[in-house]
């Protein structure tokens, strides 16, 4: 069962297309990564959703209920957004209680539930406190009990780790992760981070220029893309625009075994499954070899084709060597033919 | 710490400023006889103030001043929210031209613009009515009242607005709520300065009054003729000011 449905959603706030005919579904239950660089629009369409911005176009339902027209505060979605918006005139346990009040719910009830949920984003003590003292993690883990306390239908997080610093971020990234699965909490969570996506999403979405142009689970993502723009993302550096003929790839001057019809194509294959060693059918030279901690990026250039490979730092060739490579068969992956027009061809 | 020194003896020097003449004017109004070669007044006594509160008309023009000084800066609230909320927001392209419109009023001198409107006041019957008196304190109330406001919104105000809408807040309790404690503290200063500039108004209050007694104009001819009455009233004239203030902080030290 479907919980989110977005069909060819429009937006342009202040009159610049942001949003360009977003179709999204999110499935009940699922924890869906947002992905994208930064002006993809994927805070334009969290906000959208959210009732925060008008649709130019498209529509917007939430189960079989669809959304038009339904004023932000009616719609049962909540957000935690980048920053933690926290009412500073109320105490800890009143700005978690903040939905019940909108609820009319009475007072008692209300901190009695609020207080629950402190406990459980780890704040137990917290309640009476004012909102001011508390450090950037846990203002946020506010945000998310308040988030909880509304019951949301949905629950939106527009990068929710983003003001953390790394060490904080896998604490809350856990919580995230544990409070959405036990409540089977339909829930989109922004970022920019293509290995933060695949932590938090049990499926991502990656939106590029206004729209979401792969919607998979993460292996997917990262091993059989979309399109070049779609393996740029996800660290699929190596685009080989060739032909293939008589089942292998023609690759300079080379020819690796290729699956697939005859004709001109575009493969992919992720740096580290690049085998840079003593034997391959291509030979390449080192042009450049960075050391990046747990590998070492090596830049080869088999004849006009440039590569990239991530080797470990042990076996790493110097810049300048002459190596031979294998792109091992099944690792290689054949982008489905829908190339955008105009870009340069690698003969 | 002796890098807290400097900034001590200046809050000194700028509370003396203030303290003294106000010490020399609680002096002045107790002075029953104060003759020249004197250092200190030969006799106390309340004189001045049986003089200044023992009429009538000190006290009509006690409550003119109270009701008038209320109407027109609720009122100037009430009007400037809206165009505060705007400026302060960003929201306009050329904001320059409005705050030039809006600052009008007060580059003429108050008792300029009255008279321009007392012919005016006289033909819609409003001369010398509290409407009339509210309306043209409204004037020079409302600039002053959108400057200060303005500053309370912005960015975080509607963030703040935002998060409630999301969280089930109707407008309603997202303006009781989530709005109004937000801006209290710049909503408590622009009613006191708002609240000020129409109790101190003369000019136009002189102007379109038509002889309605206002604190300011019963004080003034008593400044030349009789210190010790000038000096009651201008105590019962700061009065407010003060208890403004005391309350205006008040609600700018409690959080936002």
């Amino acid at each position: 069962m479907s919980a989110l449905t977005c069909t060819r959603v429009e937006v342009s706030p202040g009159g610049a297309a942001i949003l360009r005919g977003v179709a999204l579904i999110v499935g009940s239950g699922t924890r869906t990564a947002l992905v994208g660089p930064s002006g993809a629009g994927k805070t334009t369409l969290l906000r959208a959703i959210a009732g925060l911005e008008p649709l130019d176009a498209g529509s917007i339902a939430l189960g079989d209920r669809p959304l038009d027209g339904v004023p932000s505060h009616r719609r049962q979605v909540a957000v935690v957004f980048q920053e933690p918006r926290l009412l500073p005139h109320l105490s800890v346990v009143d700005n978690v209680a903040f939905p019940l009040r909108a609820a009319r719910v009475g007072r008692l009830e209300r901190r009695q539930r609020a207080a629950a949920l402190l406990d459980e984003v780890g704040l137990g003590g917290f309640s009476g406190r004012g909102v001011r003292g508390l450090s950037g993690g846990e203002q946020q883990r506010v945000a998310l009990a308040r988030a909880l306390c509304a019951e949301p239908q949905l629950l939106l997080l527009d990068e929710p780790l983003a003001a953390l610093d790394p060490s904080r971020r896998e604490g809350l990234r856990r919580l995230i992760v544990r409070l959405q699965r036990e409540r089977a909490l339909t829930t989109i969570v922004i970022t920019h981070d293509r290995a933060e996506a695949a932590e938090l999403g049990d499926r991502i979405a990656l939106m590029l220029e206004g729209r979401i142009v792969q919607h998979d689970d993460p292996h997917t993502l990262f091993e059989r893309p979309s399109s070049a723009a779609v393996a740029r993302f996800f660290g699929a550096t190596n685009v080989l625009r060739s032909v293939v003929e008589r089942g292998e790839l023609i690759v300079g001057e080379n020819r690796v075994p290729a699956d697939g019809r005859d004709g001109p194509v575009a493969f992919t294959i992720r740096p580290e499954h690049v085998a840079v060693g003593d034997e391959g059918p291509l030979h390449a030279i080192v042009s450049e070899a960075v050391y990046a901690g747990t590998h070492v990026r090596l830049t080869l250039h088999a004849g006009e084709q440039r590569l990239e490979a991530h080797v470990p730092p042990h076996a790493a060739p110097p810049a300048g060597a002459g190596v031979r490579v294998e792109l091992p068969r099944d690792r290689l992956w054949r982008l489905p033919a829908e190339e955008p027009p105009g870009l340069p061809r690698v003969r | 710490m002796p890098d807290r020194r400097p900034s001590r003896l200046v809050a000194a020097a700028v509370a003396a400023a203030f303290a003294v003449p106000l010490g020399a004017l609680v002096v002045r109004a107790f002075a029953d006889a104060w003759r020249a070669p004197g250092l200190v007044p030969q006799r106390f006594g309340l004189r001045g103030f049986d003089i200044a509160f023992g009429g009538a008309r000190a006290a009509e023009a006690l409550t003119i001043s109270l009701v008038v000084a209320v109407a027109a800066t609720s009122l100037a609230l009430l009007v400037g929210w809206p165009a505060a909320r705007v400026l302060g927001e960003r929201r306009l392209r050329h904001p320059a031209p409005v705050f030039l419109i809006l600052a009008l009023p007060l580059l003429v001198p108050p008792y300029a613009a009255g008279f321009g409107l007392s012919e005016w006041f006289i033909r819609l019957g409003l001369s010398g009515t509290i409407p009339g008196l509210v309306l043209v304190h409204l004037l020079f109330v409302l600039p002053y009242v959108i400057v200060v406001l303005l500053s309370g919104f912005g960015p975080q105000v509607t963030s703040l607005e935002e998060m409630a809408q999301t969280y089930g807040a109707g407008p309603g309790h997202r303006f009781a709520r989530v709005t109004l404690p937000s801006v209290a503290p710049t909503l408590g200063a622009a009613a006191l300065l708002g609240f000020l500039v129409s109790w101190s108004q003369y000019g136009s209050s002189l102007a379109v009054g038509a002889g309605r007694p206002m604190l300011p104009l019963v004080m003034l001819p008593f400044v030349n003729t009789d210190p010790q009455t000038a000096a009651a009233f201008a105590l019962l004239f700061l009065l407010p000011a003060v208890a403004a203030l005391l309350v205006a902080t008040r609600l700018a030290r409690s959080p936002l």
